[in-house]
């Protein structure tokens, strides 16, 4: 029963995973629209090129005509387009499902080379350092506030706590980063402290590699501070619901009429049956973050996978786009099916019945 | 798990509650503004904003008006001379031909800061020959500043009297002749306003000399019907309610017609996912079997697709107006947490007696969900749309902020990322980004809190004991 409910789920996760891949690779080209845009591109430059080139006006329009249409089928054979659009679909979902990423169109990783999955692994470690940073120091903050305010339900702590994750909890993290930008590092530069608005390194970056930890640090300050301050009260509300509605269980009374501390009665009965929402909240949030922040990196300057794929976007590029997309899928995939599994191991109630 | 008292229950919740009464107090004032902006913006506003004449008249960056009265200084208003307030003298000569006109106008300036821009706008018919126009400025001092003396070509000519070249070299004359060292950038409007010192030609150390000033146009023309008639405008540094941006353009009003948009924007956006996502969640339960299946298994395909990524490449490749953005942003999340919940929340009222009495008197399926089951789920839906609401504002705000959004529509994301490019931030004009974001996060906030206390409707185990 057990192995067959596995078997299932991961037949059922592979078959999504390609599903939805096949879409990103779909989307990513816009249905075969990009192909034309590239295309008209390709055909653009092909022509001021050979405007410029001397002797290209002695020519006669026949001859300029099949040069044009030669270069242009080299250049497209080049891009690899010269096949219709759907034949390829299939074989960009192949290539994505086996994570081989090709190249990008236009987007250069910055030690020069056109391999997606350079580029990828180079904006990585960026985002990983902030955003994953931030995402577990929200949670642990969130953590334990919702623990201690889910202790004295309506009590000053929890209303005001409350209070500051029903409004930060409306406002999403890049209008907070605009206005600590806005507040912080233009109004206290007249003060005397500066507290850099962008970027991840100061210009030129300091060459031994301690100086280069500091000066990132000091520029992590404020959108680490941000992505903390906007996301941690929603995490503890959360904690706290969780909590209360433990704290109503009967033999969470009974431990209290034993006479235990507060302590021992949050670690031994509230946290335990709480746990497994928290986790997989937090596991998903941490395979989130690695995506980076599209505003967030472009409100802070920040050069993670966030604002690459800002840029993939904007430069119309596909391979990066569906790249980013098939590695955070797989990575989301891969988590459920992994928290499926420990669930299941942990408890007995999913190993019989598979609804509800 | 007890389920909430229909949707009556939900407003006498909303509005027991103390934040759920904040909220609809602040969301009925965003909603009064609306309907107030709808009434009374006076044109379209769509059309105009864009349009850099009809803003012509206005100074740029342009603080509130309101700052004069916080910092207590008395900060210049734009005073604006119309053509109706110039006295004017016309007298032809036959004997050289020449047709004379002259317009002259004054006025008194007493605050405390030099005006932002000074311009001059001439217009004059003239029928052969183009016509010559000197411009005089005579100051308190008694002295006389010459502005403008050359041929115009223009009937309507509309002088910028700060950064025309002409004028700021005949300004910088009228300085080296006080005998002030003008080496530096010419600051007319800040110059021709200063006491006479050393300090005249330097903008951070001039004063500003208050009293009676004289504008004086002269037109020499060659017709007798030639005629001229003037326009000066000394721009201030305050304006309206909510100030001016880069373009001139009045922000109050763009802050207004933002709020109607704002609402019809989040509230068509959250009404529509969250109804189809509940209705989709509710079918998915009931049928079971393949529905069920079919849709799990769609709603995982949304939620591993990156949203906003393929909204922004959607917003690329295609030209897209605001209610558009609707559209695609409602098919781009048919499916999401919603159906979830919904799904299991159709599963606890399936399992209820009456649902039972009417499979047993015959109702068809399709009767037991649309007239049994989805009354049930109203609750649910109003409190996802509620918290829904401020997402979908701050969506537009983002995809505006990444260049994206309705380029002709002002709408409060518009100003911010206008602001912020702008350069708003760095030279310190607050009310362009400040009184967009704060009525972005008062509207937010309002939904906020109501959601909060229909949250604990919704979610009874939530009710504090």
């Amino acid at each position: 029963m057990w192995t067959k409910y596995l078997l299932k789920r991961a037949v059922f996760l592979s078959l999504t995973l390609v599903l939805s891949i096949y879409l990103a690779v779909v989307i990513a080209n816009a249905g075969g629209l990009i192909d034309q845009i590239i295309r008209s591109q390709i055909m653009y430059d092909l022509r001021t090129n050979l405007a410029r080139t001397p002797g290209w006006a002695q020519l006669t329009s026949e001859e300029q005509t099949k040069i044009l249409n030669e270069r242009l089928e080299l250049a497209i054979r080049a891009k690899g387009l010269d096949r219709p659009f759907i034949e390829r679909s299939f074989i960009y979902l192949y290539d994505a499902l086996t994570l081989d990423l090709g190249r990008a169109l236009f987007i250069t990783s910055a030690s020069g080379t056109k391999q997606v999955s350079v580029i990828i692994l180079e904006r990585l470690p960026r985002t990983i350092l902030l955003f994953t940073t931030g995402t577990i120091g929200y949670s642990l903050l969130g953590l334990v506030i919702g623990l201690r305010m889910g202790r004295r339900p309506g009590g000053i702590f929890d209303r005001v706590t409350t209070f500051f994750a029903v409004v930060t909890q409306a406002i999403p993290p890049w209008f907070f980063g605009m206005l600590f930008i806005v507040l912080f590092a233009y109004q206290l530069r007249p003060l005397g402290v500066t507290i850099p608005f962008g970027g991840m390194v100061s210009v030129p970056p300091p060459t031994d590699p301690l100086n280069y930890a500091l000066d990132v640090m000091y520029h992590m300050a404020l959108p680490i501070f941000t992505w903390i301050f906007s996301l941690f009260g929603s995490w503890a509300y959360i904690t706290r619901n969780l909590t209360m509605q433990a704290s109503a269980e009967d033999y969470v009374i009974a431990a209290k009429a034993k006479g235990l501390s507060e302590n021992q009665i949050t670690r031994r009965y509230v946290l335990r049956p709480t746990l497994p929402p928290i986790v997989t909240s937090i596991s998903l949030s941490l395979i989130a973050s690695w995506q980076g922040a599209i505003i967030t990196e472009t409100v802070f300057a920040w050069p993670g996978l966030g604002s690459l794929f800002f840029r993939a976007i904007e430069s119309l590029d596909p391979p990066v786009i569906v790249g980013l997309t098939v590695v955070y899928a797989y990575l989301l995939v891969v988590t459920i099916f992994l928290l499926d599994l420990i669930y299941s191991l942990l408890d007995p109630r999913i190993k019989v019945g598979t609804r509800q | 798990m007890s389920m909430p008292g229909g949707m009556k229950g939900l407003f006498k919740a909303i509005l027991s509650s103390k934040s759920g009464m904040v909220g609809v107090t602040t969301l009925v004032i965003v909603v009064g503004v609306s309907v107030f902006a709808v009434l009374y913006v006076p044109f379209d506003v769509v059309s105009k904003w864009n349009d850099p004449t009809f803003w012509q008249k206005n100074p740029r960056f342009a603080a509130p008006q309101w700052t004069s009265s916080v910092t207590n200084r008395h900060l210049p208003p734009t005073l604006r001379i119309q053509s109706e307030e110039f006295s004017k003298y016309e007298y032809y000569v036959e004997l050289s031909g020449l047709k004379y006109v002259t317009l002259e106008a004054r006025f008194i300036y007493d605050y405390d800061d030099f005006p932002s821009e000074l311009s001059l706008l001439v217009s004059a018919s003239f029928s052969e020959d183009r016509p010559l126009v000197i411009t005089t400025l005579t100051r308190p001092d008694d002295t006389q500043a010459m502005l403008y003396r050359n041929i115009i070509s223009n009937p309507e000519s509309y002088f910028y009297i700060s950064s025309d070249s002409e004028i700021r070299g005949n300004v910088q004359d009228f300085l080296v002749n006080s005998g002030i060292n003008a080496t530096g950038t010419i600051y007319p409007e800040i110059s021709l306003l200063a006491v006479k010192n050393e300090n005249m030609a330097d903008p951070n150390r001039a004063s500003v000399l208050k009293g009676r000033y004289k504008i004086r146009v002269d037109m020499i023309a060659s017709k007798e019907s030639d005629t001229a008639d003037a326009e000066f405008i000394v721009h201030g540094q305050i304006y309206g309610l909510a100030g001016t941006d880069n373009r001139r353009r009045d922000l109050f009003v763009g802050l207004v017609w933002g709020a109607p948009v704002a609402l019809a924007f989040g509230l068509s956006a959250a009404v529509s996912t969250s109804i189809i996502q509940s209705l989709l969640g509710a079918l998915s339960a009931w049928y079971g079997g393949i529905v069920d299946e079919a849709v799990q298994r769609v709603t995982e395909v949304y939620m591993i697709l990156p949203f906003l990524p393929f909204l922004v490449l959607i917003s690329i490749i295609y030209e897209i107006n605001l209610w558009l953005l609707v559209v695609i942003i409602i098919v781009l999340s048919l499916f999401g947490g919603v159906t979830k919940t919904s799904r299991s929340v159709t599963f606890q009222v399936m399992g209820e007696q009456y649902i039972e009495a009417a499979i047993s008197y015959g109702a068809s399926k399709l009767r037991i969900l649309f007239v049994y089951i989805m009354p049930r789920l109203l609750p649910y839906i109003v409190a996802n749309i509620v918290l829904a609401v401020p997402a979908f504002v701050f969506l537009e705000a983002a995809l505006s902020v990444l260049g994206l959004g309705d380029p002709r529509v002002p709408t409060w994301g518009k100003i911010i990322s206008d602001a912020y490019s702008g350069g708003a931030v760095m030279h310190g004009y607050w009310w362009w980004i400040l009184m967009p974001a704060l009525l972005i996060m008062i509207t937010a906030m309002s939904f906020a809190f109501i959601g909060y206390a229909l949250d604990k409707v919704v979610n009874p185990r939530l009710r504090e004991r």
